[in-house]
């Protein structure tokens, strides 16, 4: 699998595809939606569709394609060989997010979830099918969220396509374990070659399974930690590992839509905090206010350096 | 699940970020004494603030600070939490001799200049005097007399109202020729006029002018160069106090002067009933007989009920 497109800036969303087989443009395809990297503090999410002509389903299920948790990562090389190897009837595509877009999308202003960005990732690549003339009719998704709610979205967003949400699709139809192989061997290689943008010398790359519990994962994160910028963009900034590693041992940065105490709050709408009635000696208010010229523009006498 | 972040004391810094005309800490002319920061004293709060004298005290530079809330600078390889972008601006050091002179004036008498700036709490205000501006500018606040070679000076309230009058008049056509917007209906700095200020908001960019100026002279000084624009003082409305709600003038009961119901109250009585909807017009034919009104409910228990 070619992952340069991505490799070139790792920091970013990247969409990859193979070619689109003719027949799946003339005759009626199923396609099956996966993950990959769903849970890890580290490296990208991928999220994968596989789709093939529905006369050719049986074809699929002599590939023993299953459901990639459930093999080895040779078996999965293999398997995707053999799904290449099939494209005169299999396509797929890949949208890989990089662990700095989930960090960005979940810590902005305006809160973007893990699931919403999840469900619009394999909307788009529902879509991107579509765009491509593949003639989709049925969709098979391993679910995210509650099954039903999930279903009545994609079935709203894509009328005249019959769509199937499952908890535990990628075992359950062939097309899923398919879109999941494709998505698991991208992460995979994206996770092995990843390359740092951050100046880190020799980088230690034991760094486990990725996932939050592990604990040579965690101590790796603590060993990259830098107090002043956190993690390399390598880690998923949003997930609460990451987020109380620095709490505690990276210096406190404090943005404006940071929670904060009600005295503070006072403070900065001019109002007198409550408490403030209670303190021995109210600090004389300042007699006279500067010039709303310099209050506007945030500007103010100093007295020291 | 995110701890509070507890914020530490802000510590002195040893470097800043600041925006500054190249001759006001350059020494370019050799002159005996390098750009420094001083303390002076504020005109219009009395405390100290921080001013900077140029090489060889020629010039009087404000030191303006710019600080909001949650910035920080990266600069080169380092990062300074304060965030605060210092202003080094040109001023005029009249404003700053202004006070010594009026303290002195008081004494009704003629002094030589060097006599009337001295603080013993504030030294570096001597210097003030070395200013290219101060001397040559004295004559807008003061009246003179020579006696040989040395020169007197006496405060004076006429020459200085017309020098303020001046500066304000100066500040208000910078203000209007870029395009700052004054008056009392704007509340935002970065409101925008899509007409240009029109004649009748000279009143407008006066009035923000003195208060402009007013954050250089004392209070007393602040009023009394309004009257001298002729401006009259305006009460912003939450400052003046809200009418009293028990407002009496007479004992007598409160009737109004002309009450119309009086004299057609018969009529009411003529209006026919208003029309109920069905569902009312079915609610009023139930039987509420040992029922208790809704508003029994809210009300103390009778003491009846009791037993």
């Amino acid at each position: 699998m070619d992952l340069s497109p991505f490799e070139a800036d790792n920091s970013v969303s990247c969409r990859l595809a193979s070619q689109i087989p003719d027949v799946c443009r003339t005759e009626d395809c199923c396609l099956g939606v996966d993950e990959a990297g769903r849970g890890p503090v580290l490296g990208p999410m991928v999220y994968g569709i596989c789709f093939c002509p529905v006369s050719k389903k049986e074809e699929l299920k002599a590939l023993k394609v299953a459901d990639s948790k459930t093999l080895t990562e040779a078996e999965r090389e293999t398997l995707f060989q053999k799904l290449e190897e099939a494209k005169s009837y299999i396509g797929w595509a890949l949208q890989i997010l990089s662990p700095n877009v989930i960090s960005t999308s979940m810590l902005q202003r305006t809160k973007y979830n893990l699931n919403a960005l999840s469900h619009d990732t394999a909307i788009g690549l529902i879509q991107f099918a579509l765009d491509s003339g593949v003639e989709v009719k049925e969709v098979y998704v391993d679910t995210v969220g509650p099954a039903e709610k999930y279903q009545e979205k994609l079935s709203q967003h894509f009328p005249g396509v019959q769509v199937t949400v499952r908890p535990k699709a990628d075992s359950l139809f062939p097309i899923v374990s398919a879109a999941s192989i494709c998505a698991k061997v991208a992460r995979d290689h994206a996770v092995e070659g990843w390359k740092f943008t951050e100046d880190l010398g020799e980088i230690d790359k034991d760094y486990g399974s990725g996932y939050p519990n592990d604990p040579k994962t965690k101590a790796w994160l603590l060993k990259y930690l830098d107090p002043l910028f956190g993690f390399p963009q390598f880690v998923r900034f949003s997930w609460s590992t990451a987020q109380t590693q620095m709490d505690s041992k990276a210096v406190p940065v404090h943005w404006d839509d940071d929670e904060e105490d009600g005295e503070r709050v006072a403070q900065r709408h001019k109002n007198r905090s409550m408490l403030s009635y209670f303190s021995a000696a109210a600090e004389c208010e300042k007699s006279r206010q500067d010039h709303r010229f310099f209050s506007d523009r945030r500007l103010r006498s100093v007295n020291s350096l | 699940m995110a701890t509070k972040k507890k914020r530490t004391p802000h510590t002195q810094n040893d470097s800043w970020v600041v925006v500054a005309a190249a001759e006001s800490v350059t020494n370019t002319q050799r002159h005996e004494s390098d750009p420094a920061f001083v303390r002076l004293k504020n005109p219009s709060t009395d405390g100290a603030s921080l001013y900077l004298l140029g090489s060889g005290d020629l010039q009087l530079y404000e030191v303006k600070a710019f600080e909001e809330d949650f910035h920080s600078w990266f600069v080169g390889q380092t990062v300074q939490r304060d965030g605060r972008l210092l202003f080094v601006t040109p001023m005029d050091p009249l404003y700053l001799i202004l006070p010594y002179m009026i303290k002195t004036g008081k004494e009704g008498k003629f002094q030589p200049v060097d006599q009337v700036v001295k603080d013993e709490e504030f030294p570096a205000c001597s210097r003030l005097l070395s200013c290219t501006r101060s001397l040559a500018c004295l004559h807008h606040i003061s009246e003179e007399k020579e006696v040989g070679s040395q020169k007197f000076h006496r405060y004076s309230q006429e020459r200085t109202m017309s020098w303020l009058k001046k500066k304000v008049e100066k500040t208000a056509a910078a203000l209007k020729k870029r395009n700052v917007c004054v008056g009392e209906g704007v509340k935002s700095s970065t409101y925008v006029r899509v007409k240009p200020a029109s004649e009748d908001q000279q009143e407008d960019f006066l009035r923000y002018a003195h208060g402009l100026i007013s954050d250089y002279i004392s209070e007393d000084m602040s009023k009394a160069l309004l009257t001298h624009l002729g401006l009259p003082e305006v009460k912003s409305p939450n400052e003046t106090e809200p009418p009293s709600k028990k407002r009496k003038l007479s004992d007598k009961p409160v009737e109004a002067g002309e009450d119309y119901t009086k004299f057609n109250s018969s009529d009411f009585t003529r209006k026919p009933p208003k029309k109920m909807s069905a569902a009312q017009k079915t609610l009023a034919k139930v039987d509420k007989t040992g029922m208790k009104p809704m508003s029994s409910f809210f009300s103390p228990k009778a003491k009846a009920e009791k037993k």
